[in-house]
C-alpha cells in the first residue's frame, strides 16, 4: 500500500491547475485528480482498507481535499473562459466607420407624396377626394366654364388638340361641372389630376403637370371662408404660420377672381431672395364660382354659391424640397427619384 | 402691355405716386404690372392687363380711369373742338358697308389740305417709350390716339381711293394686298376688307394697304375710326396669321361710343399739328346702338359673396368713381347703369368683383365656412391606387410619373400601329405625337437611362393610357419592371401585391397571342403568362422580347407586369381574417419525382395538394434539375412536405400513410417516376 501523502497531491494539484494554459488542459487536471478514475478518486477508494479511525480522519481530508480542488478548478475555469472570449473579441474588432449596407428600399415619388399630403390636409376640413378623365371635350374643358368660343379669354389656355376634336384637359376644372351635375350642394370636393398644355417647358414649364383643384358649394359661402380655408391648408402643409392675401385676376369660370399670394416660407413675409424682397410668393388662381359654371351645371345659382381654386402641385412640391426644376419630376431618373 | 408713366400723369393735375408705388397699388386693386423699367424721363410700366378688361384697357385712357378711382384723384377734361370747315365730308367720299354683320359702327372724317411732315417731339417720344416707330405726322397720330383711348384708327390718303368710295365687305378668293408693311396676303371670305371700287385697301381691323398709304405727297386724308366685330376680326387674324396692334383689340371687343370721341380727338391733333383742315360732317354708319346695361344689385349679396361688411356710402364711391351710375336705390338694392365702356360688366358678381378689388381684398378677413358636419367620402380609387403604390415600395420598387405621349416608332415597337393610338392634332413634337397606348415605351426608356448609373433596377408607374377604340379608351394601368432574368422573382412581387390586395383565385394562364398580337409580340413567347383571378385575364406577366431589349439598347433582360388597375380595384378586398396558428408541430417529408420536361410544377403540386389535403400545411419545392444522369426528356422535382394538423400531433404512422397515398398517386401517372 503507497503511502497517502494528500499534502504533496494538493500541491501539485495547485501547481498544475495553476500553470494550466486553457480549458483543455485544465480538463485533463480534472479528470487526472477527480474522475472516477483520477488519483483523489483512488485515495478515496484505498481508504477502505485502513483502520477506522486513520480511515475518518483521511477520508474527511480527502473529501475536504475534493471540495477545494474542484472549486479552484472551477474559479481557473472561469478566468480562462474570460481569457478566451476576450481573444474572440480581439479577434472580432470591426471598424465601425465602414460605410452601412443598405437596405433596398423602394420610393414613392415626391409627387405622390404631395398629393397625398393636400388630399389628407382637405380631407381632414371635409373636402371628398375626386377623379376625372385626362381627354376632355371641348364643352366641359372651355364652354361649361364660361369660356365661349372664338373669346381671346380662350387662348389663355394652350390646348393640345386630338385628331378628333377631342382635347386633353387644360386644367381640372372640368370636374367641376362633372360632379356639379352628378352631385347636389352642399359639396366640398378637392381634385388632383394630371392636366396638359401646349407650350414649351423650361425650369418652370412642363406640358404636363398636376393640379389640384378645389370647389367648395353651399348656401353662404364667401371670399372669406376661402381665405380661411386655404391659410389653414398652407399652415398644415408647410407647418409655419403662414398668410394668404388675394389680387384680382381673370378667370372666366369664377366671378370676382383672385390670384392668391403666400407670405414667403423662407422669411415668413419679412423679405428675402426667395421671394424677390416681397414677402410674398404667388401660388395659384381662385374666384367665386361664376353663376354661369353653376348653370351650366344643373344647379340654380340663385340658391347656390361657391369657390373654387386650382394650384400646382409640382410648385408645392418644388417649394417643400427646394427642387429648382420642374422637368426632374418626369426625366424618371432615380438618382433623383430615390431622394424620396 | 406697355404704358408711359409720364403719359398717364399727364391726364391728372396731381402728381402721381412714384412708379413702383403706383404699380404695387395697381397689383393690389386692378392687374399685375410685371415690369417698372425707366426709359430716358419716362418709365414704362408692363401691366398684365387680362383679356376680361381688353375693351377698356389696352388704353392709357381706361388705365387712367382706374388710376382715378384708386388714388381717388380728378381726371383732367381735354378740351379739343375740331373746328370744320364748310366742305362736307360726304362730297369727298362715299360709304358702303356691304357685311352688316361684320361691322357695328363705321365713322370716317374727311381732312383736307394736310401738311405730312414728321411729328412733333412729345408724340414721337410717348411713341418710341412705348416702341413703335415714329413714321409720320398723320400715321403717328393715328397710332397716338389709339394707345391714348384703345380706338384702332386708321388714315387712307384720299387720293388713292379709286372712285373715292370705301366698302367694308368680305374679301373674294383670289384676291390679294400689299399691306404697309410690304407684306403680301392673299384673301378669302373669311377675311373683312376695306375696299375701293376696284380692289381690298386695307384689312379691316387688321392692317391697311400699301396702296392707299399716306406720304409726304398726300393732300388729304379719310380717317377711319369702325367698330369691326369681334369674331370677324380674330378668324381672319388667324386665317392670315396676322396679329396686329389694332387686331388685339378689336378681338377684344371696343366701347361703339368709342369711334366718335377717338375719330375726333384724332381729327382735332391733325389739324392742330399737320394744319389740316377738316371737313364738315361726320360719316356715321351706325345701325344700333347699344343699349345702356342696368343691373340690379341686392346689398346683402355682396356681404354673402365677399364676407364683409363694406358701408354702403363707400359702396356708391366706388361705383361712381368707375363710371356706374346709381340710378335708383333702396335700403337693400341699388339699380346700377353700366357705361358702354365696361363690355365685361353684365352680372351682379361682376359689380360685386369691382367693389372687392376697389375696396381690396387685403381687407377681408378670414372666416371659417359655418355648415352641415358632412364627412368626406371615400374614394376608392384613391385608396386602392395609395395601397398598391405602398405595397410596391415596400418590395423595393421606385415609382415614376412619364410624360403621356409616345413618338410613332414607340408605339409600333410595341404592337400599337398608328391606328390604334389617338394622334394630336398639334403635338410640340415628333416625340410627342401620340398619346400613350401603354406605359411601358416610356418606361423602358427610363430604364436604359438609368442602367448607366443602376444596376438592379425595379420601378414601377401607375397612369391612364390611351386606346382609340370605337369610342376613347381611357385606362389606369399599373405597370412594374425590374431588370434581369428575374422573371420568378416579379412572380413573386405579383403574386405578394394580388395577396396584399385581398385577391384570391389567381392563376398563371399560357399566353394565348390573338393574331394581331402574335405577329409583333412585345413578349419573349416562351416567358410570358396571362396573370389570371378566376376566369379573368387581368394583366400579364413577362420577359421583354430579345427583339425589343436589342433595338432598345438595353444591356439586361428584363422583366415586366402590365396590370389593369380598374379590374384591381373591383376584385380587392379590405377583409382579411387571421388563421389561428396550429400548436400541434409539424413535420417534413421530401420527396422527388422524376417527370417528363413538359410536366408543369403545378401539374405536380396540385396532385400533392389533392391528396395531402388539409394535413398539408405548404409544399415547396426546392429543387429542379435536368442533367445528363437523368433519362433524356426527363427532368427532376424535389419537394418539402410540410405536414401539419390543426387539432392534433400527427403521428409518424399516419404521415406515411399520406406520404404512401401521395407516391402511389403521382405514379399513376404515365411515365412519372418517385424516386426512393
Amino acid at each position: 500500500m503507497p503511502k497517502i501523502d494528500l499534502k504533496s497531491l494538493k500541491k501539485r494539484a495547485e501547481k498544475e491547475i495553476k500553470n494550466s494554459k486553457n480549458l483543455k488542459g485544465l480538463n485533463d487536471i480534472y479528470k487526472k485528480y477527480l474522475d472516477k478514475k483520477g488519483e483523489l478518486s483512488k485515495v478515496l477508494r484505498s481508504l477502505k482498507k485502513l483502520p477506522k479511525a486513520k480511515r475518518i480522519k483521511l477520508g474527511k481530508e480527502a473529501n475536504e481535499l475534493k471540495v477545494y480542488l474542484k472549486k479552484i478548478i472551477e474559479q481557473k475555469n472561469k478566468k480562462l473562459k474570460e481569457r478566451s472570449r476576450k481573444q474572440v473579441y480581439e479577434k472580432e474588432w470591426i471598424d465601425i466607420t465602414i460605410p452601412a449596407r443598405k437596405p433596398v428600399l423602394g420610393h414613392l415619388h415626391p409627387l405622390t407624396q404631395v398629393k397625398r399630403e393636400t388630399e389628407e390636409i382637405f380631407q381632414l376640413m371635409g373636402f371628398s377626394v375626386i377623379e376625372g378623365p385626362e381627354v376632355e371635350t371641348e364643352w366641359y374643358n372651355f364652354d361649361a366654364l364660361n369660356i365661349p368660343k372664338d373669346h381671346p379669354a380662350r387662348d389663355s389656355w394652350d390646348t393640345f388638340y386630338l385628331k378628333n376634336r377631342l382635347l386633353l384637359r387644360t386644367h381640372t376644372s372640368p370636374v367641376q361641372i362633372r360632379y356639379m351635375e352628378k352631385n347636389n350642394p352642399p359639396l366640398r370636393i378637392i381634385v388632383p389630376g394630371r392636366i396638359f398644355r401646349h407650350e414649351a417647358t423650361d425650369a418652370y414649364h412642363e406640358f404636363n403637370f398636376y393640379q389640384l383643384e378645389g370647389l367648395m358649394v353651399d348656401k353662404q359661402v364667401s371670399a372669406a371662408n376661402f381665405k380661411a380655408v386655404l391659410q389653414e391648408f398652407y399652415r398644415q402643409f408647410f407647418r409655419k404660420p403662414i398668410k394668404i392675401r388675394m389680387r384680382p385676376s381673370y378667370f372666366p369660370f369664377v366671378e370676382p377672381s383672385f390670384e392668391v399670394d403666400m407670405s414667403c416660407t423662407v422669411c415668413l413675409g419679412k423679405g428675402c431672395p426667395t421671394c424677390g424682397r416681397t414677402g410674398w410668393q404667388e401660388m395659384m388662381g381662385a374666384g367665386m364660382v361664376h353663376p354661369n359654371v353653376l348653370k351650366n351645371s344643373g344647379l340654380n345659382p340663385k340658391n347656390w354659391q361657391g369657390f373654387a381654386f386650382g394650384m400646382g402641385l409640382e410648385r408645392l412640391a418644388m417649394m417643400k424640397y427646394k427642387i429648382n426644376d420642374i422637368r426632374l419630376f418626369y426625366k424618371g431618373d432615380l438618382r433623383f427619384l430615390k431622394q424620396f | 402691355m406697355l404704358f408711359s408713366y409720364n403719359w398717364l400723369q399727364s391726364f391728372f393735375k396731381k402728381k402721381l405716386p412714384k412708379p413702383e408705388k403706383l404699380a404695387e397699388v395697381l397689383a393690389m386693386h386692378f392687374f399685375e404690372v410685371e415690369e417698372v423699367e425707366k426709359k430716358g424721363n419716362d418709365f414704362t410700366l408692363d401691366i398684365d392687363v387680362l383679356p376680361n378688361r381688353g375693351s377698356d384697357c389696352f388704353s392709357h385712357l381706361g388705365i387712367a380711369r382706374e388710376i382715378s378711382t384708386l388714388l381717388n384723384i380728378e381726371l383732367k377734361e381735354f378740351e379739343d373742338e375740331v373746328q370744320e370747315i364748310n366742305n362736307n365730308a360726304k362730297d369727298f367720299i362715299k360709304l358702303q358697308v356691304s357685311s352688316k354683320k361684320d361691322c357695328n359702327r363705321y365713322t370716317a372724317r374727311v381732312i383736307n389740305n394736310v401738311k405730312v411732315g414728321s411729328s412733333p417731339g412729345w408724340i414721337k417720344e410717348k411713341l418710341k417709350v412705348l416702341g413703335l416707330k415714329p413714321i409720320n405726322n398723320i400715321v403717328d397720330i393715328v397710332n397716338y390716339v389709339m394707345l391714348e383711348t384703345g380706338q384702332p384708327l386708321h388714315a387712307f390718303d384720299l387720293d388713292k381711293i379709286t372712285d373715292r368710295k370705301i366698302i367694308v365687305r368680305r374679301a373674294q378668293r383670289g384676291e390679294r394686298i400689299t399691306t404697309l408693311d410690304n407684306e403680301r396676303y392673299a384673301l378669302d371670305k373669311n377675311i373683312l376688307v376695306i375696299a375701293d371700287n376696284k380692289r381690298p385697301i386695307a384689312i379691316a381691323g387688321i392692317k391697311g394697304g400699301k396702296k392707299t398709304e399716306i406720304d409726304r405727297k398726300t393732300k388729304s386724308v379719310v380717317l377711319e375710326s369702325a367698330n369691326f366685330n369681334a369674331k370677324t376680326v380674330r378668324q381672319g387674324s388667324k386665317t392670315i396669321d396676322l396679329k396686329t396692334d389694332a387686331s388685339w383689340r378689336f378681338e377684344h371687343g371696343i366701347d361703339l361710343n368709342l369711334t366718335e370721341s377717338a375719330i375726333n380727338r384724332a381729327a382735332y391733333l391733325i389739324q392742330e399739328i399737320a394744319k389740316g383742315k377738316v371737313c364738315k360732317g361726320l360719316i356715321d354708319f351706325y345701325p344700333k346702338k347699344p343699349v345702356a346695361k342696368k343691373i340690379k344689385l341686392d346689398l346683402n349679396y355682396i356681404q354673402s359673396l365677399l364676407g364683409v361688411k363694406i358701408p354702403v356710402s363707400k359702396i356708391k364711391i366706388i361705383l361712381k368713381k368707375l363710371g356706374f351710375n346709381i340710378l335708383k336705390s333702396s335700403s337693400s338694392e341699388f339699380l346700377v347703369g353700366v357705361p358702354t365702356f365696361r363690355l365685361d360688366i353684365s352680372i351682379p358678381e361682376d359689380l360685386i368683383e369691382e367693389i372687392g378689388r376697389i375696396y381690396g381684398y387685403e381687407n377681408i378677413e378670414s372666416v371659417f365656412p359655418i355648415g352641415a358636419l358632412i364627412p368626406s367620402k371615400r374614394n376608392f380609387n384613391v385608396f386602392w391606387k395609395n395601397k398598391i403604390k405602398d405595397i410596391l415600395k415596400e418590395a423595393g420598387f421606385s415609382e415614376l410619373y412619364n410624360y403621356s405621349f409616345v413618338n410613332k416608332k414607340q408605339g409600333e415597337m410595341f404592337g400599337y400601329d398608328v391606328s390604334s393610338m389617338l394622334e394630336l392634332e398639334n403635338p410640340l413634337s415628333d416625340n410627342y405625337q401620340y398619346l400613350r397606348p401603354s406605359l411601358m415605351p416610356n418606361m423602358l426608356a427610363v430604364f436604359k437611362e438609368n442602367q448607366k448609373n443602376f444596376k438592379n433596377i425595379k420601378i414601377f408607374e401607375l397612369g391612364n393610357v390611351f386606346l382609340k377604340k370605337r369610342k376613347v379608351e381611357e385606362k389606369r394601368m399599373l405597370t412594374g419592371i425590374m431588370s434581369g432574368d428575374s422573371f420568378y422573382e416579379m412572380k413573386g412581387i405579383v403574386d405578394t401585391l394580388l395577396n396584399k390586395l385581398g385577391i384570391s383565385d389567381v392563376w398563371y394562364d399560357q399566353y394565348k397571342p390573338t393574331p394581331e398580337d402574335s405577329k409583333k409580340s412585345v413578349w419573349h413567347p416562351k416567358k410570358i403568362a396571362e396573370i389570371k383571378v378566376s376566369q379573368e385575364e387581368i394583366g400579364f406577366l413577362g420577359e421583354i422580347s430579345p427583339k425589343i431589349i436589342e433595338e432598345l439598347k438595353i444591356e439586361s433582360r428584363v422583366v415586366i407586369f402590365d396590370l389593369d388597375f380598374k379590374k384591381l380595384k373591383k376584385l380587392a378586398s379590405e377583409e382579411a381574417e387571421f388563421i389561428p396558428i396550429s400548436p400541434y408541430p409539424s413535420a417534413i417529408r421530401d420527396i422527388a419525382v422524376l417527370v417528363p420536361k413538359d410536366v408543369l410544377v403545378e401539374q405536380v403540386l396540385n396532385k400533392i395538394n389533392v391528396i395531402g389535403g388539409v394535413l398539408i400545411r405548404d409544399v415547396d419545392l426546392f429543387d429542379i434539375y435536368e442533367g445528363e444522369e437523368l433519362p433524356d426528356g426527363k427532368k427532376n422535382l424535389a419537394f418539402h412536405i410540410i405536414y401539419q394538423a390543426k387539432d392534433k400531433t400527427l403521428s409518424s404512422k399516419e404521415i406515411d400513410e399520406i406520404q404512401n397515398k401521395i407516391i402511389k398517386a403521382l405514379e399513376q401517372e404515365l411515365d412519372w417516376e418517385v424516386r426512393k
